[in-house]
């Protein structure tokens, strides 16, 4: 098995190749660690089944982790660089608590290796807003009581978040479906709606100064 | 539903309190422990107490900064994981953990004694190790060998005389003098109401009868958060941080499960990503896996984080049990009922606690003659725990379907007969809010009238629920600093509910400050004792002690400003930052500037509460009013509006009362539309452990959710609060499943309203 780029700086000759190959390589990891057995993709380098050192840009800040290859980025985020807004609750792609922005792109963080990450610039609910300067959409939810036991919280922050990116000003119909994948079990989802579209009026006001 | 004890005797002072409904004020008196405080009333002048002040921590929230069980790491930390039996019953032969333990990584490994399985995921084993990953490896690699028995995981064919049993009948749960017989164990004596008079007369005398059955399947709680813990030892002292709705219940189980002294059990949830009762047991109601975290790490010399994955939630956490449920009632023409007799037979698994009877013992209470008889049917299954209002939703779904089709029977108008049955003054208030919200003269005089295939309606239900509160035993403490700044401590946690605000609001409202000046600090054993969250009781338990020791803080700040302001102490007030002679507000010092004369660097007020007043009333009314939309054609129900009319008692914080109801009626939606716990009746596990195919109401099926808070003086405790997070769950399903009706006529008498019920419903509604 070939061996892992030693640092950071080791960029050259890394690319879509060996990306494609991390897709293989993270899901036979878990296999190839019990059973020993992992056979790459021809033309491939082996990264694993051991940690392996990945470098992330979170927030704008490039951070570097030394995971497993079958480590997600959801649990390289959470575990491994102590962003523990996104939250692991299916593990599954099916409730939307995991959510981050890829490239702008809300995705579900369980659903992807963290080695796939890389080279993309990746936005947590901590990059939006901190607790005395909060986001638009984070101030609104507080307002509108968005939120209960708030576990769900964060996931929902940053769809509305990406929504509003896409639609500056959403119907009811089109807030339902941007948040169509995140579920809430305390049921905020009425007060969510709410929140959402007060967000978008409040961004909406200096815009409409300026013109 | 628990943490109702007797009042112990302590000596009393009377207050004469303006207490009920606005509209219907009704003067009485309550005994008070000798220096608690006169409730608030009708009367009182409230600057912040019921106003909507969003929730203090959601700025950490909506940031991802508050950290959760699940999110806290600490250095060294190693991770467990649990092992299920794979299998319902039958014997564990052998439990080989020899590859687990030689597995790179692994520090500490665990082993259940019990080898008797009743139900697939039951505790087996559990590893520690350095990453989760590599516990995930380590549990794949414990090898279990059963021998495997015959089991029963259907509610019916539990009862049948041949099934398996799941317990050797002097082995099954419950009471000893209570009949028993297979899996069966009931009747049980009736819980709250009770029967009464006599039903074999009442149903002689009525006009018409009706007799339908109903049923509810399993429900999981699914809180966000899973279960889990952190335990961390040093030297005998045990630190838990734990995802639970009873930090005190936590402390207590773990010192007793591990023999070691509670003065000794740290126990820590400073947010906690939902419970809705699951959360109640000092681990879980079916695991054990925080006394095995407390081992492991023990063993391991390390902390130990264990956190279930969703799979697990759903195994071994807790349930709603199912529920079959056979109402009869006999009513005279005029809708008044002559006689009510409500059977039920249910499964918490392994355990017992299935009755829906409660419901039926607390409404319509001017029926004379009732009769309840409550079953429960042991099944393969992981065991129940409380779920908001336990067996009340279901039990209010059969009653109330029933009271619908005594309606229908006798031609009259579903919420006219509700009236002539009703006993409560607050309910016959929420009538005419409920019926005016929702707009009820709209509803179709005939089923199904409406044109097209598409059919809207209009149903309503009641609910019921109860005034519990822990009267003593309820501590809290609240500091003023010398530079003014001021908080809170309670013991108690906040699951969601907007405790942790709410508190402050009741300490704003003394010391005369805005809640965002309050600093709460809950969820921790070291602080005053609270109860832990069931049965509503949190809030009406703790801020009566809350109000205590911001009252006894109060009155020491005042002595300090009194001479300044030329007045006795007891001649002051406070509000917006200052204290003014009551009289002369013109007289007046800033808060600050008085804490600042303090001889120390703290005023410190710790109180107890001593015991619950008489209240209003000990029971909670509430009712809903359902709109939905039939698809005729593909028998797809949608939920257009629900309104919500419920009694909690004054609301400390309406904001945050109006979203634990706007919740319950969603999770209500939810249970009468779509949740389901599917168990595969030939291998005894369960189909759908997951977030999507348990289907769960998401933000496409949402409607227009309507909360209307009946505010009522309760005069239980010093603040009239009562609770919310239960009640207004009860009358969901009822309602919804009236709508159905109303809107096409067919009558869906199991959950959950599916499009194959609907259409076959529609087909026996066409048939007869």
């Amino acid at each position: 098995m070939a061996h892992p780029p030693e640092n950071d700086e080791d960029e050259g000759g890394r690319g879509v190749s060996r990306r494609t190959f991390l897709k293989t390589a993270g899901v036979g990891a878990a296999a190839s660690s019990l059973a020993g057995v992992a056979i790459p993709a021809a033309g491939a380098t082996v990264l694993g089944p051991g940690a392996a050192p990945l470098t992330l840009k979170v927030n704008g800040a490039a951070r570097t982790v030394n995971v497993e290859p079958r480590v997600t980025l959801l649990r390289a985020l959470r575990n491994h660089l102590d962003l523990t807004g996104a939250k692991e609750i299916c593990d599954r792609g099916a409730c939307g608590g995991c959510t981050v922005l890829l490239d702008g792109e809300p995705i579900a963080s369980c659903l992807m290796l963290a080695a796939d990450a890389e080279g993309h610039e990746i936005t947590t609910v901590e990059g939006l807003g901190t607790p005395d300067a909060m986001s638009p959409v984070q101030a609104a939810f507080v307002e509108a009581d968005a939120l209960q036991c708030g576990f769900c919280t964060p996931g929902f922050v940053v769809s509305s978040t990406a929504l509003l990116r896409k639609n500056a000003n959403p119907s009811l119909e089109e807030v339902k479906d941007g948040l169509a994948g995140n579920i809430c079990r305390c049921g905020t989802y009425s007060r969510v709606f709410e929140a959402v579209q007060k967000a978008a009026k409040a961004s909406a006001r200096p815009a409409a100064k300026r013109g | 539903m628990a943490q109702e004890q007797k009042p112990p005797e302590v000596p009393t002072v009377t207050y004469t309190v303006k207490a009920g409904h606005a509209s219907n004020p009704q003067t009485m008196e309550v005994h008070a422990a000798q220096g608690d405080l006169k409730p608030w009333d009708l009367d009182s002048k409230l600057r912040v107490v019921k106003g909507r002040q969003p929730r203090l921590d959601g700025k950490y929230k909506v940031t991802g900064r508050a950290k959760y069980t699940f999110d806290i790491s600490m250095p060294g930390m190693l991770w467990g994981r649990m092992v299920r039996s794979a299998v319902p019953a039958g014997q564990i032969l052998k439990i080989d953990t020899s590859k687990a333990e030689a597995l790179p990584g692994v520090k500490a490994v665990w082993t259940s004694d019990a080898r008797t399985v009743r139900f697939a995921g039951q505790d087996v084993a559990a590893v520690a190790a350095v990453s989760p990953e590599v516990a995930e490896d380590a549990a794949r690699l414990v090898q279990v060998t059963y021998d495997e028995a015959s089991f029963v995981t259907d509610l019916e064919k539990a009862m049948a005389d041949d099934a398996p049993l799941v317990y050797e009948p002097d082995k099954i749960p419950g009471p000893k003098d209570i009949p028993r017989k297979g899996n069966v164990l009931g009747p049980k004596p009736p819980g709250r109401g009770g029967s009464r008079g006599d039903v074999d007369k009442g149903f002689a005398d009525a006009a018409v009868t009706i007799q339908q059955t109903y049923s509810v399947p399993t429900h999981t709680h699914s809180p966000l958060e899973t279960h889990g813990v952190i335990a961390k030892w040093e030297g005998d002292q045990l630190t838990v941080w734990a995802s639970t709705q009873g930090v005190f219940t936590v402390r207590d189980g773990m010192a007793e499960a591990l023999g070691i002294d509670r003065k000794n059990v740290n126990v820590i949830t400073e947010h906690m990503g939902g419970g809705f009762g699951s959360k109640l047991a000092p681990s879980a109601s079916g695991s054990a896996f925080a006394v095995v975290a407390c081992k492991l790490a023990k063993q391991a010399g390390a902390p130990v984080k264990l956190m279930l994955d969703r799979h697990e939630e759903h195994l071994c956490t807790g349930n709603a049990p199912s529920a079959l449920m056979t109402v009869k009632i006999g009513a005279a023409r005029d809708g008044s009922f002559t006689a009510v007799h409500y059977r039920s037979f249910g499964s918490a698994g392994i355990a017992g606690g299935a009755g829906t009877g409660g419901p039926a013992g607390s409404l319509h209470g001017k029926n004379p003659n009732l009769k309840i008889e409550e079953h429960d049917v042991f099944t393969n299954a992981g065991p129940a725990a409380p779920l908001r209002a336990p067996g009340h939703p279901q039990g209010a779904f059969a009653l109330e379907s029933a009271v619908d089709e005594v309606a229908d029977r006798l031609g009259l108008d579903p919420l006219e007969v509700r009236r002539k049955n009703e006993a409560s003054p607050v309910r016959l208030i929420q009538y005419d809010v409920g019926a005016k919200a929702i707009g009820w003269e709209r509803r179709n005089k005939k089923p199904g009238e409406g044109a097209g295939p598409r059919k809207r309606g209009i149903g309503m239900a009641n609910g019921n629920w109860y005034v519990i509160a822990r009267g003593s035993g309820v501590g809290a403490e609240v500091r003023i600093h010398r530079d003014g700044s001021v908080e809170y401590f309670s013991g108690a946690q906040d699951i969601g509910t907007g405790f942790r605000t709410a508190m402050a609001m009741v300490v704003a409202e003394e010391l005369g400050l805005k809640p965002t000046d309050v600093k709460p600090n809950v969820g921790d054993s070291r602080w005053p004792e609270g109860p832990g969250s069931g049965g509503s009781n949190t809030t009406n338990s703790v801020a009566p002690a809350v109000r205590l020791a911001a009252h006894d803080a109060r009155m020491k700040l005042f002595a300090l400003a009194a001479p300044g302001l030329g007045a006795k102490a007891e001649d002051l007030d406070a509000a917006d930052g200052k204290i003014f002679v009551a009289a002369s507000p013109g007289k007046s010092v800033a808060f600050k500037q008085t804490a600042a004369k303090m001889s120390g660097e703290v005023i410190a007020a710790v109180a107890e509460r001593k015991k619950q007043f008489e209240t209003y009333r000990q029971d909670l009314a509430g009712c809903q009013f359902a709109e939905v939309e039939v698809d005729t054609q593909t028998g797809v129900v949608r939920v257009i509006k629900v309104v919500a009319v419920n009694d909690c008692g004054f609301p400390i914080n309406l904001l945050t009362t109006e979203s634990q109801i706007i919740g319950a009626m969603i999770q209500g939606v939810s249970w009468a539309l779509w949740e389901n716990r599917v168990l595969d009746r030939n291998v005894g596990t369960m189909v759908n452990p997951n977030l999507e195919s348990y289907k769960v109401l998401s933000s496409k099926d949402m409607f227009e959710a309507v909360p209307i808070v009946t505010e009522i003086a309760n005069a239980g405790n010093n603040t009239s609060a009562a609770g919310i997070g239960e009640p207004c769950i009860v009358p969901t399903l009822g309602a919804v499943a009236n709508a159905v009706f109303n809107a096409s006529g067919a009558r869906v008498r199991t959950l959950p309203i599916t499009p194959d019920r609907v259409l076959a419903a529609l087909a026996e509604a066409r048939r007869s």
